[in-house]
């Protein structure tokens, strides 16, 4: 496993995150559903994983788990050493708030938003002043093609932009990992390209752990490690020289 | 919480966004309670207008008399001439200060007998009254059918009901005798002449009724005090106060005093009943407006799924997310409420200030509980209806958004974001 050695840090919390024995059975008629069955995992602060998989074959749920907005039906989650599946909802909430960005496929973002709150919404939950989120969060607009956006409402904005603006709200806490869920499904491939490249940049120039799903072989390119989920297993992981 | 701040922001601007609900929710709770005020104020009004004509033709809102006479009506049982003055003393020191009409308080000397003429006899109330504060006390005499009411320094002058003058045949200027039982219980007879007739509507009254001077009562009747000593009060809220206040200065002076709930106890119960039924109203319009809001509140949830997921990606808690939902409808309630409140004073000050005349949707003369019902409707604003409604906007606010509110804190948070 691809692990930092530099880090005086203890053994356990060296992993972003990490699983153990990870299952999620959705009770169901007439056979429950195991969507995730025994799922092994460490990711390293900075890492850029890719998970790969058919339809179905439980890439969602994976995330979902590692953000602890679902709850596993067996194993445990660590987030940067801290065991998470057991914890109550007020804590857990907490956890996301403060150490998980979240990137979904689409509709990311708060409709009666403009663009620049939806950005600063989880400075704004931390505390952060007003001054110091609007300087971070125009800073990194400009640096990722946001710019001059700032006042749109969601509507108003492409699909790439709401994406963007997405990534940006999910690193801007500056998490110990951001979890994206297909992000580049509904976009075209320029607009996709262009997405990833922007988490890469975050990635290479933050050392922002990113770990997302996507069915996009030119997406799995990318990554530093490609872990090929199917019926809920890790089928196959290939560790690529890329960054990370 | 720290974060509530933001949470009332965030659901300040999802009302802002749901403008179009917003506004229908908010029409619904401001008709419901313009609704409720205006059927309030108007049913207050009309009992109060019931209460005050009634208890007027009856013994007013507050009365005293010696304990037994409610149930034996016998001149046995009396106030002496010291009692009555104790008693007007009482009176006087109870009145109401603070509040805007006059307090009216009225001697009597009352007792059953026959009226008769040539034409015949009928059983009578005799009342020997004083002829001013009479006039102000029960309003008989201000509009006379016919003749005059009594006057100070009348002797042998009576005023009898229409009813009585048809059957018995007689006309202002007329002859007439009255007959009873004494003080000392002998028959006596007294002779009068109509000064006047009056017409209530309420036949029991106009065949029976008969006002004499109160000197020629006494005379006649052997009697120095009165049969009853009784109080018109501004309002009908104050009988309970005044009668506390009358109850404790007459502690031990063996002078009874009783409350119109009880001396008109007709009355008493008609405006029970009724008030039961606009309660009843009222509950149904009160859920209406409930279910109203409620529904409204919990679309706006369930149509939002993927986004309060998305809060709780974003790392509020079920109980955060709930909470905002409960603002949001609490927000609407509240403000939609107070437009209702104020809107249903506006309409009630606009259209009914005058009263709402009912005289051509109804029968002529409609009787019951001892009155004459009053066509024209007059609304009775006042503060405990704002206290009511202020209270029931709340009420509604919080049972309408409790339960959204609740699901909202329930929505399993993976499930929600998959929503598309
Ligand atoms: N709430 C649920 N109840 C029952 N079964 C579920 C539930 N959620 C997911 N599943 C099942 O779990 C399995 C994994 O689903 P998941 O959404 O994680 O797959 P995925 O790899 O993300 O698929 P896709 O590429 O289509 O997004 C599927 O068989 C799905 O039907
Ligand atoms: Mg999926």
């Amino acid at each position: 496993m691809n692990t930092t050695s530099d880090s005086a840090a203890p053994a356990a919390s060296e992993h972003a995150v990490r699983t153990d024995d990870l299952w999620k059975i959705y009770p169901q008629d007439p056979r429950p559903v195991e969507a995730v069955r025994g799922v092994d995992l460490a990711v390293a602060p900075g890492e850029f994983v890719v998970m790969a998989g058919p339809s179905g074959s439980g890439k969602t749920t994976v995330l979902n788990l590692l953000g602890g907005l679902t709850r596993p039906s067996r194993g445990k989650v660590w987030v940067e050493g801290r065991e998470i599946s057991a914890l109550p909802d007020r804590v857990l909430a907490q956890v996301r708030l403060s150490r998980i960005g979240f990137v979904f496929q689409s509709y990311n973002l708060l409709p009666v938003l403009t663009a620049l709150e939806n950005a600063e919404f989880t400075l704004l939950l931390q505390g952060v002043p007003a001054a110091k989120r609007r300087r971070r969060v125009r800073r990194l607009f400009d640096r990722i093609g946001l710019e001059g956006i700032e006042d749109r409402r969601p509507r108003k904005l492409s699909g790439g932009q709401q994406q963007r603006v997405a990534v940006a709200r999910a690193v801007l806490g500056e998490p110990a990992l951001v979890l994206a869920d297909e992000p580049t499904a509904n976009l075209d491939s320029a607009t996709a390209d262009a997405l990833l490249d922007v988490m890469e940049q975050l990635n290479r120039d933050n050392g922002t752990t990113f770990v997302f799903s996507t069915h996009d072989p030119r997406v799995m390119e990318r990554a530093s490690r490609l872990i090929r989920l199917v019926d809920g297993r890790v089928a196959e992981e290939i560790v690529s020289g890329g960054a990370g | 919480m720290i974060r509530f701040p933001t949470l009332a922001w965030l659901a300040l601007r999802n009302l802002g966004r749901e403008m179009r609900r917003s506004a229908l929710t908010a029409a619904a709770m401001t008709l419901g309670l313009a609704l409720l005020i205006l059927s309030r104020t108007l049913a207050d009004g009309a009992h109060e207008d019931w209460i005050d004509s009634g208890v007027r033709l009856a013994s007013g809102h507050v009365s005293f008399n010696a304990p037994g006479y409610r149930d034996s009506e016998s001149l046995d049982d009396r106030l002496t001439a010291g009692q009555v003055e104790v008693t007007l003393a009482a009176a006087a020191a109870t009145v109401p200060t603070s509040s805007t009409g006059p307090t009216i308080t009225t001697v009597r000397v009352a007792t059953r007998g026959l009226a008769s003429s040539a034409d015949g006899a009928l059983p009578a109330l005799i009342v020997g009254v004083d002829p001013a504060s009479e006039l102000a006390f029960s309003e008989l005499g201000a509009e006379p059918a016919d003749g005059r009411y009594l006057q100070e320094g009348d002797r042998l002058q009576a005023f009898i009901g229409a009813g009585m003058a048809a059957r018995l045949g007689l006309r202002t200027g007329s002859r007439m005798v009255l007959t009873a039982q004494v003080a000392s219980g002998e028959i006596a007879g007294q002779l009068v002449r109509v000064a006047g007739t009056y017409r209530t509507g309420l036949d029991e009254l106009d065949e029976a009724l008969v006002h004499i001077p109160l000197p020629v009562a006494r005379s006649w009747l052997g009697v120095e005090g009165a049969t009853s000593v009784s109080m018109v009060l501004p309002h009908s809220t104050l009988t309970d106060p005044v009668l506390a206040g009358a109850r404790a200065t007459l502690e031990g002076s063996g002078i009874e005093v009783v409350g119109w709930p009880e001396t008109a106890r007709e009355l008493y119960s008609a405006v029970r009943i009724d008030d039961a039924g606009d309660w009843v109203f009222h509950l149904i319009l009160f859920a209406i407006v409930t279910l109203a809001i409620l529904n409204a509140v919990f679309i706006s949830v369930l149509h939002r799924k993927r986004e309060l997921g998305l809060l709780r990606a974003l790392g509020l808690s079920g109980a955060e997310t709930g909470l905002v939902v409960f603002v949001e409808g609490v927000l609407l309630t509240v403000a939609s409420g107070f437009v209702g409140v104020a809107l249903g004073f506006a309409l009630v000050w606009v259209f009914f200030r005058n009263g709402l005349d009912l005289t051509d949707m109804m029968p002529a003369d409609i009787t019951f509980g001892g009155i004459v019902f009053n066509p024209v409707m007059h609304p009775a604003i006042e503060l405990r209806h704002l206290v009511q409604s202020v209270a029931l906007t709340t009420v509604i606010g919080l049972s309408a958004s409790l339960y959204p509110a609740w699901h909202a804190a329930r929505l399993d948070p993976a499930e929600s974001v998959k929503v598309e």
